[in-house]
């Protein structure tokens, strides 16, 4: 069979030796690896729930008096920014759902970032071979926290207004530079006129644009090194074991995507998020009480708030006191995120290479660590809203600041210790991590009881689909290079020589074993039980000879 | 193949089972695909009719749910999962190749520092430019700061005004009244914004060295915080508190806004003021002191 | 239809689920929306008692003052020694425990017993807003007999909603109210164990009452700082705010990022994480 489009990107690209490739690639199955997804389709959704955004959005401080469908900020004096997204919430047609959809997403997208990159911590996927990626995604979620402030800045509402206010001060309170970066920043004093646009410039282009790059780079490394995955049958350092990129994991994928896009539009709908007609325009001398940045500005908003009054004043100068929590404490913050894969090693002395995933109860000094810097920034994070929860809880807002203040010290310590112990105490189970088993009771018809085990839980979830072997079994023949190249440059003293493509070696199977070093072949199963016959032919309870399998192939 | 063994029979049995249950998957992705189908069409409907937020979120859930529910079945539960296992690819290099690259990085690197003056006319030629290109993305944004963060609008003699540019009476406020004022020709400026506030009809001291400066019972003080420079409106009147709604630092108004409670390092600058002799209230001067949050230049 | 229990119920909880959402969806948010989306129609949604930037009333004056009978000073007097002599003195000149009441005027004396923080039920914390120990003619029978032991003090106020502008009150509103009953009314904490209550169930007497009398640690806005144009305005504005445009939705109880970061991750989240689970499975 052959098919056009196939031949003509394959006779200018030779597209069809690596896509065929990437076809056949494996993806370890499990649920903590779909985490990463959710953030990548948010972001998908962000992107183009955005662009519409941007086509109704007008990025000006500019005054304008407002006339439109809203009638309590009638003759309302507000900026363009403000003014034209009441339009898109109130005039356009789906405006006010794409709107939304396009926050609830960032929120979710941050979250699903976090919540990722604690899976990742907590299993060790960050050792050797990824700390690259490691970086790569620390460097994603810096991004995303700060792409969510712009967005959140831009409709220049009251709320979002006191944020940018409050942006100024923490610029302003850099050390040496502050004062003119403020200034550079905002163009002159505060608020100006040029900090919306700007904002958007940044927000729209430059962001998404290094975030889509990296994101690039984050996928282009993992598939490139192959997805890590956990301990369990048949799986080993050298080899991966799941579902095929083609079709079971396209379609599980490419579905989720659309899962992904339909919980949030079910927010965007239906769930009210930064009612920004409810707040008005920003105008510098008003403000609301219970202001809160976006949840993952939260830990940042909590240190303000929880950091003592102090402020370092000598030889004529002076580090101000807000300096400390929201730019010292972001920079170690981010510093040693970056760093950890390197920290880690320096204790551990690990210098292998690691596919496996650990068990968080493996490493009970990671897991601590872990939770106790966690715990760290939830305290952080809840001290954020110290008046909504002294209000709802009727407490005083005097006590709840004292009390996060010394929480926030107090928590982590307990919070990594009952870890350690926890991960301690499961480690020492017997028989941790094998299949469980069931003890099965059963009654006699004389009433006499005896237990009895049932099949390792493992089969039994195995069971659950149809198609599922039992035993991790190769990919059908097509699916297997039969021949490999090796691209051994031919090198010379002083002299070089590029390998032409004739002088590929075609290493065929004969050879069988792979040379040292080059590049890796599927694992040849001779004579495999249930292998052969047509594409992907199932394995377990099928029969062998699937010839009527063909339905599946046009 | 022999007649019926136990074994064939299980073995058609399963078969029997297997057919069963895709017949039944084949039917649930159907059926998500088709309420997909319709809620797009609905939500064609709905656009075309006007459009209704709510109604939009639902059908576009049922639309995407359907779609990304039908297709996630059929790649779980109708195409094979084996699970297959496959090798991993050796990332290192061999060593050879690796030995060779640096040979060939080192050639290169010898054929271009042959020239080594060459090299540093380059580095220097580089250099400048991307130095001085730089400077249109950071020294054209904005003015340097020089006395921005030290002044405001408020001069000797004046006038108070609300936000809409009308002069403050001394009259206007009552006891326990507050009122956010601007230095006459600024209204509603951020920088000025001060906070005029009338605890009592008797002068009130707030520190000694302002003796003048809280004529009848007013008060005005800086609206921005020394903390984060939020606006500090949220005045409290029994205790005679002004409270930061950004971050809940608390300043004592009778006593010159001292900070009492939370993350503000300072108190509010206070604006000295007096009645004139039409009874309006003006400034006797502006700030004596940089207002807002602190930074680096400034020294106490 | 031969529809296996399982399956069946796996594709009936999420059309269910989608139908639920969409006809609540439908029901709940309907009228906000339809007065969001179609332009004009604002000027006379009926199911708010606020009428949109109207000034159907306008002429006549935006508040107007309740003349009390005198006849009712009788049944008043019996009503404050039955319920607020012991704390206030048979006068209301105030005891050690309680102030001096004599001269505030009948709005202030109105709002604490009208919105039943008065009778106190715990001398020790906040008066609380609770319903109300009287009924209306009562109330006024209190009010009538303070207001008639000395002169001075507002009245109560009857605003006239139709004079008002809602536009301007959201102007006077952000500007003065917001800081401490936060922009979309709910309330807050402040400093010191008292808090900013919650503007929902305010009467339009009540609001204008609280305005003009400044109650416990509110500031009190006279006439000078605002006019009583200004106050039937602010008026205005909170009653909408009491029920405000949801055209995104459900409103989270109005109290911005905290509760909407919680539905984010919790909800949003949670079921992607869900259905993660169902997609990628458990270890193997």
């Amino acid at each position: 069979m052959s098919y056009k489009p196939i031949d003509f990107l394959d006779e200018r690209l030779g597209t069809a030796k690596f896509t065929r490739k990437s076809l056949n690639k494996i993806f370890p199955d499990h649920w903590s690896f779909m985490l990463g997804e959710i953030a990548m389709y948010s972001f998908f959704i962000l992107l183009g729930t955005g662009v519409f955004l941007t086509l109704f959005f007008v990025p000006s401080s500019a005054p304008t008096v407002y006339h439109g469908s809203y009638a309590p900020l009638d003759g309302h004096v507000m900026s363009q920014a403000y003014a034209s997204t009441l339009n898109l919430s109130f005039n356009v047609r789906a405006g006010l759902v794409m709107r939304q959809m396009h926050h609830w997403a960032a929120n979710v997208f941050v979250a699903a970032i976090v919540v990722h990159l604690l899976r990742v911590f907590f299993t060790g996927a960050f050792r050797k071979p990824r700390e690259i990626n490691w970086l790569v995604g620390s460097l994603l979620l810096m991004l995303a926290i700060l792409e969510g402030f712009l967005g959140y800045s831009l409709p220049d509402d009251l709320i979002s207004g006191t944020g940018i206010r409050i942006a100024y001060s923490i610029t302003l309170s850099v050390p040496v530079v502050g004062s003119y970066l403020a200034s550079f920043l905002f163009g002159g004093q505060f608020p100006g006129d040029k900090i919306i646009p700007r904002f958007y410039t940044i927000h729209i282009l430059l962001i998404p644009a290094i975030m889509a790059g990296l994101l690039g780079a984050h996928l282009a490394i993992m598939w490139h090194q192959k997805h890590t995955q956990y301990k369990g049958r048949g799986r080993t350092e050298k080899n991966v074991v799941g579902i095929a990129f083609w079709p079971a994991y396209a379609m599980q994928a490419g579905g989720f995507f659309f899962l992904t896009a339909s919980v949030i539009a079910a927010l965007g709908g239906l769930v009210q998020i930064n009612p920004i007609w409810m707040y008005g325009p920003y105008i510098p001398y008003k403000v609301s009480y219970a202001v809160q940045p976006d949840w993952y500005m939260g830990w940042l908003d909590g240190a303000l708030r929880l950091f003592p009054s102090w402020e370092i004043v000598g030889f004529g100068h002076m580090i101000p006191t807000i300096f400390f929590p929201a730019v010292l404490l972001p920079g170690i913050t981010f510093g040693l995120l970056m760093a950890w894969p390197w920290i880690e090693r320096r204790f551990t002395k690990d210098s292998q290479s690691h596919n496996l995933l650990e068990n968080p109860r493996d490493n009970p000094w990671r897991t601590s660590i872990g939770v106790g810097v966690m715990a760290f920034y939830m305290v952080l994070f809840f001290a954020s809203s110290t008046d909504v929860l002294a209000n709802t809880f009727n407490l005083t807002l005097n006590f709840v600041l004292w009390a996060f203040r010394i929480l926030v010290f107090v928590i982590p310590p307990i919070a990594a210790f009952v870890a350690y112990q926890l991960a301690k105490e499961a480690r020492s189970v017997p028989l941790a991590g094998t299949p469980r088993k069931a003890m099965v009771i059963f009654r006699s018809p004389g009433g006499e009881y005896t237990t009895e085990e049932s099949e390792p839980r493992s089969e039994l979830v195995l069971k659950h689909s149809v198609f599922h072997g039992e035993e991790p079994l190769p990919l059908p023949e097509e699916a297997r290079i039969h021949g490999q190249e090796v691209q051994t440059p031919v090198l010379e003293e002083e002299r070089f020589v590029f390998s032409a493509p004739s002088a590929v070696a075609v290493v065929s199977e004969e050879i069988g074993e792979r040379p040292s070093g080059g590049s890796g072949v599927y694992r040849i199963p001779r004579g495999a039980p249930g292998a052969g016959g047509g594409l992907f032919s199932p394995r377990g309870p099928r029969p062998a000879s699937d010839g009527e399998d063909s339905e599946d192939e046009e | 193949m022999s007649s019926s063994t136990p074994e064939l029979k299980q073995s058609q049995d399963k078969e029997r089972l297997i057919k069963v249950s895709e017949r039944r998957f084949e039917r649930v992705v159907g059926v998500s695909f088709l309420l997909s189908f319709l809620a797009t069409v609905g939500l064609g409907v709905v656009y075309w009719q006007g459009g209704q937020t709510q109604v939009e979120g639902a059908l576009l859930f049922i639309a995407l749910g359907g779609l990304g529910f039908g297709i996630v079945s059929w790649g779980k539960y109708l195409v094979p999962q084996g699970p297959y296992v496959q090798e991993r690819e050796e990332l290192q290099s061999p060593e050879s190749e690796r030995e060779a690259f640096v040979e060939s990085l080192e050639r290169g690197a010898n054929q271009i520092q042959r020239r080594s003056f060459l090299v540093k006319m380059l580095g220097a030629a580089v250099g400048a430019f991307g130095i001085i290109t730089l400077f249109p993305f950071i020294r054209s944004l904005g003015p340097q700061p020089k006395k921005m963060l030290y002044v405001t609008n408020w001069k000797k003699g004046s006038a108070l005004v609300k936000a809409d540019g009308t002069k403050v009476r001394a009259t206007d406020l009552e006891v326990g009244g507050v009122l956010t004022v601007f230095p006459d020709g600024h209204p509603g400026g951020a920088i000025s914004q001060t906070i005029l506030i009338r605890p009592s009809f008797q002068d009130i001291v707030t520190k000694p060295g302002r003796e003048t400066w809280g004529p009848q019972g007013y008060l005005a003080y800086s609206k921005v915080c020394t903390h984060a420079g939020c606006p500090v409106g949220l005045y409290q009147e029994l205790t005679q508190q002004l409270l930061c709604p950004c971050h809940q630092s608390l300043f004592d108004v009778m006593t010159g806004a001292n900070p009492v409670f939370g993350p503000a390092p300072r108190p509010l600058p206070q604006l000295p003021l007096y009645i004139d002799s039409q009874g309006y209230l003006r400034a006797q001067a502006g700030y004596d002191e940089p207002i807002g949050p602190g930074f680096w230049e400034r020294g106490a | 239809m031969k529809f296996g229990k399982k399956l069946g119920g796996r594709v009936l909880f999420p059309v269910a689920l989608g139908v639920a959402a969409s006809v609540t969806g439908m029901a709940l948010f309907s009228q906000g929306a339809a007065a969001a989306t179609t332009p004009g129609s604002s000027n006379s949604s009926s199911t708010n008692s606020v009428t949109y930037g109207g000034t159907s009333g306008a002429g006549k004056a935006p508040i107007t003052y309740l003349k009390l009978d005198p006849s009712t000073i009788a049944l008043g007097k019996t009503l404050f020694v039955e319920n607020c002599s012991s704390c206030h003195g048979d006068t209301a000149a105030g005891t050690s425990r309680a102030p001096n009441l004599q001269g505030l005027g009948a709005a202030t004396i109105d709002f604490w017993i009208s919105t039943g923080r008065m009778p106190l039920a715990d001398p020790t914390v906040q008066a609380t807003e609770k319903p109300s120990r009287f009924t209306r003619a009562q109330e006024l029978a209190i009010d009538a007999y303070v207001s008639s032991l000395a002169p001075g003090g507002p009245a109560i106020p009857q605003v006239n909603l139709g004079a008002a502008s809602l536009s301007a009150g959201q102007g006077l509103f952000s500007t003065n109210c917001a800081a401490c009953h936060t922009i979309t009314g709910v309330g807050d904490a402040l400093a010191g164990g008292v808090y900013a209550p919650s503007l929902y169930p305010a009467t339009t007497t009540q609001i204008a009452e609280a305005v003009r009398t400044g109650p416990g640690n509110m500031p009190r806005f006279g006439t000078g700082n605002l006019s009583t144009q200004q106050v039937a305005d602010i008026v205005k504005y909170v009653k909408y705010l009491q029920h405000p445009n949801n055209a995104g939705g459900i409103g989270l109880g109005h109290v911005g990022p905290v509760t909407e970061g919680f539905v984010g991750i919790l909800i949003g989240l949670g079921s992607l994480m869900i259905a993660g689970y169902w997609i990628g499975g458990r270890a193997r």
